[in-house]
């Protein structure tokens, strides 16, 4: 039998393979498709302090082996949160990571103050990486000391686990990495979408009505992988890789530059079960290959 | 009594779908029937299915589709859509027996009419499929009062031939663009002298097409006070109500004691089909 459990930053998982925040809602939706007891974790769309109607349509538009997306955060709040989706969420047989953005540092540690006290949160992944957020959000994840500043106050508000969820937008992610590590971040989530755009010539408009968007999908699995192994290089704290994972073959390549869990993302659009899918396709690379412990395989690409 | 009642949609399920047949009903307008027993029994007219067609990076996300028509014994559902882009094109010219996964009945379905009422049905370019099946299902439950089809496209060589049309409703009025067959000009005038003519009283419209198009039938008939039910689309990613991409600004946010997080609703699993006096029509 195939040991694929792991321990990321303090969070037990059966597997390491999570469902990326955005593309599993509050987890209802994929109840028809899902079984939750298949998947290491899920980490919730963002919630922010106040709800939020998020940006105008279009929000979406497919690009080649990719998509842009400018949700922009629509959410219902930390209160609605926990008043109307937390109670589903918790019943949930897997580790429930939940996301948080703010327009403050301080905002942030008041989020981590207020879920410190709910029972049954595995952990929170902070996003300093939203390209679709203009008061936060990738304003603070393109800055080292901003970086570290929000990640230090909602350490300072909490005993959870806390992962920093980096932008690849930025000139050197593992100066990010690293300020994140100084403010006390147990674990770095990573790369969150790269800013981008489509253009729509009959109309001469952006296809987006926010103008930009973030690209993910399998196009932007090359730039994910580099900056993984380069980070795993830098800093001690374990990564969540992310970035057009949509097979196991995909998350092993992420194991093998350095990361201890993956992220599935924008894959789920087409396939709504493949998270369940991919740690299937993990067990059977691993006994196709003798390997006891899939953590064994983590950072071991020989260059 | 008006049409107000939206059923409850079910979960939908993703499951292999073969197709069966795939034929050419217009100029690159394409009518493809798939083999997909579980959709075909349980979809209602209104709702529409995601079509993955194969599992590369290229086209990465699925189409969307009305379905057209249904054949709940033989397990098959029609989509009916142009070939527009790289996926529609893709699909078009898949063989008799490919596989594609389905997933699907998506969203919720038309209201029924009160039995009294005199359907109204008002399509434009790729909007005619879901019409076409609630046109079909009123007719086969015999819904006496009637249901008019009016239908526009650019020109001539775009519209279905008059057979196929004529099969689904009770009558039928085409108006192209370019004038070369039916009404020459928009189809949304059509609907105006229909209304003028034939008066308001006990009128139902719904309808499917263009956003320019809706938003001017949704204009006539809060004139006219006549209830309409839009089907919407939108650029569309999961299907499912996980990625919050495919939305629309409703009244809803108008309400006081409404949050901001309800401004937007997602078309795929609140919608597609929206009382039209509930849009923002921008």
């Amino acid at each position: 039998m195939v040991d694929l459990s792991t321990n990321f930053a303090g969070i037990p998982l059966r597997n390491p393979v999570v469902l990326a925040s955005g593309t599993c809602g509050y987890g209802e939706e994929l109840e028809p498709f899902v079984a939750m007891s298949s998947l290491g974790g899920i980490v919730t769309k963002t919630i922010t302090p106040q709800p939020r109607s998020g940006n105008r349509p279009p929000r979406i538009v497919e690009t080649a082996a990719g998509m842009l997306n400018a949700i922009g955060l629509q959410n219902p709040g930390l209160d609605g949160f926990l008043k109307d989706k937390w109670p589903y969420l918790s019943r949930l047989d897997t580790q429930v990571i939940v996301n948080i953005a703010a327009p403050t540092a301080k905002e942030h540690g008041e989020m981590a103050a207020a879920l410190d006290q709910v029972d049954g949160i595995a952990g929170l992944e902070v996003n300093i990486s939203s390209p679709n957020m203009k008061d936060g959000g990738m304003l603070f994840g393109c800055n080292p000391q901003a970086s570290c500043s929000v990640i230090q106050e909602v350490c300072r508000a909490t005993t959870l686990p806390v992962i920093a969820k980096l932008t690849p937008n930025v000139t050197d992610i593992v100066e990010i990495a690293r300020a994140v590590e100084d403010g006390g971040a147990s674990g770095i989530s990573m790369i969150n979408t790269l800013v981008g755009m489509a253009v729509d010539i009959d109309q001469r408009r952006s296809v987006l009505a926010n103008v930009t968007g973030g690209l993910s999908g399998p196009a932007i699995k090359p730039v994910a992988l580099a900056m993984v192994w380069k980070v795993h290089k830098a800093v001690d704290l374990p990564i969540m890789g992310i970035g057009g994972i949509a097979n196991a073959n995909d998350a092993l390549e992420f194991m093998l530059v350095g990361a201890k869990a993956v992220q599935v993302g924008t894959a789920s659009f087409s396939v709504p079960d493949v998270g369940a899918q991919i740690p299937e396709g993990l067990s059977q690379y691993c006994a196709k290959n003798g390997i006891d412990d899939i953590q064994s395989l983590v950072g071991t690409l020989e260059v | 009594m008006t049409a107000t009642h939206h059923p409850v949609p079910r979960n939908p399920l993703d499951e292999n779908a073969l197709v069966h047949s795939t034929e050419e009903v217009a100029e690159a307008v394409f009518l493809t029937r798939l083999t997909s027993p579980s959709i075909a029994k349980h979809i209602e007219p209104g709702q529409f299915v995601q079509i993955h067609l194969r599992d590369e990076a290229i086209p990465l996300l699925r189409i969307p589709l009305s379905v057209a028509a249904v054949d709940r014994a033989g397990c098959l559902i029609d989509v009916l859509y142009e070939a527009v882009g790289p996926k529609t094109n893709l699909l078009s010219r898949l063989s008799a027996a490919a596989s594609v996964r389905c997933l699907g009945p998506i969203g919720n379905s038309f209201p029924a009419p009160g039995r009294h009422q005199r359907v109204v049905l008002i399509g434009g370019g790729v909007g005619l499929p879901p019409l076409l099946f609630f046109g079909h299902s009123l007719i086969s439950c015999g819904h006496e009062a009637g249901v008019d089809l009016l239908v526009g496209a650019r020109t001539a060589a775009k519209h279905l031939d008059s057979e196929r049309l004529h099969r689904a409703v009770s009558s039928v009025a085409i108006a192209t663009d370019d004038g070369s067959a039916g009404h020459a000009g928009l189809v949304t005038e059509l609907l105006e002298q229909k209304l003028s003519v034939a008066g308001v009283e006990d009128v139902v419209v719904y309808t499917c097409g263009p956003h320019p198009m809706m938003r001017a039938v949704a204009s006539i008939c809060a004139d006219s006070k006549v209830p309409c039910f839009a089907s919407l689309e939108e650029y569309m990613a999961c299907g499912y109500g996980v990625c919050v991409g495919c939305v629309v600004e409703t009244k809803l946010a108008a309400d006081r004691h409404r949050s901001e997080y309800e401004r937007y609703s997602r078309i795929c699993v609140d919608g597609p089909v929206y009382d039209a006096a509930q849009i923002i029509w921008d």
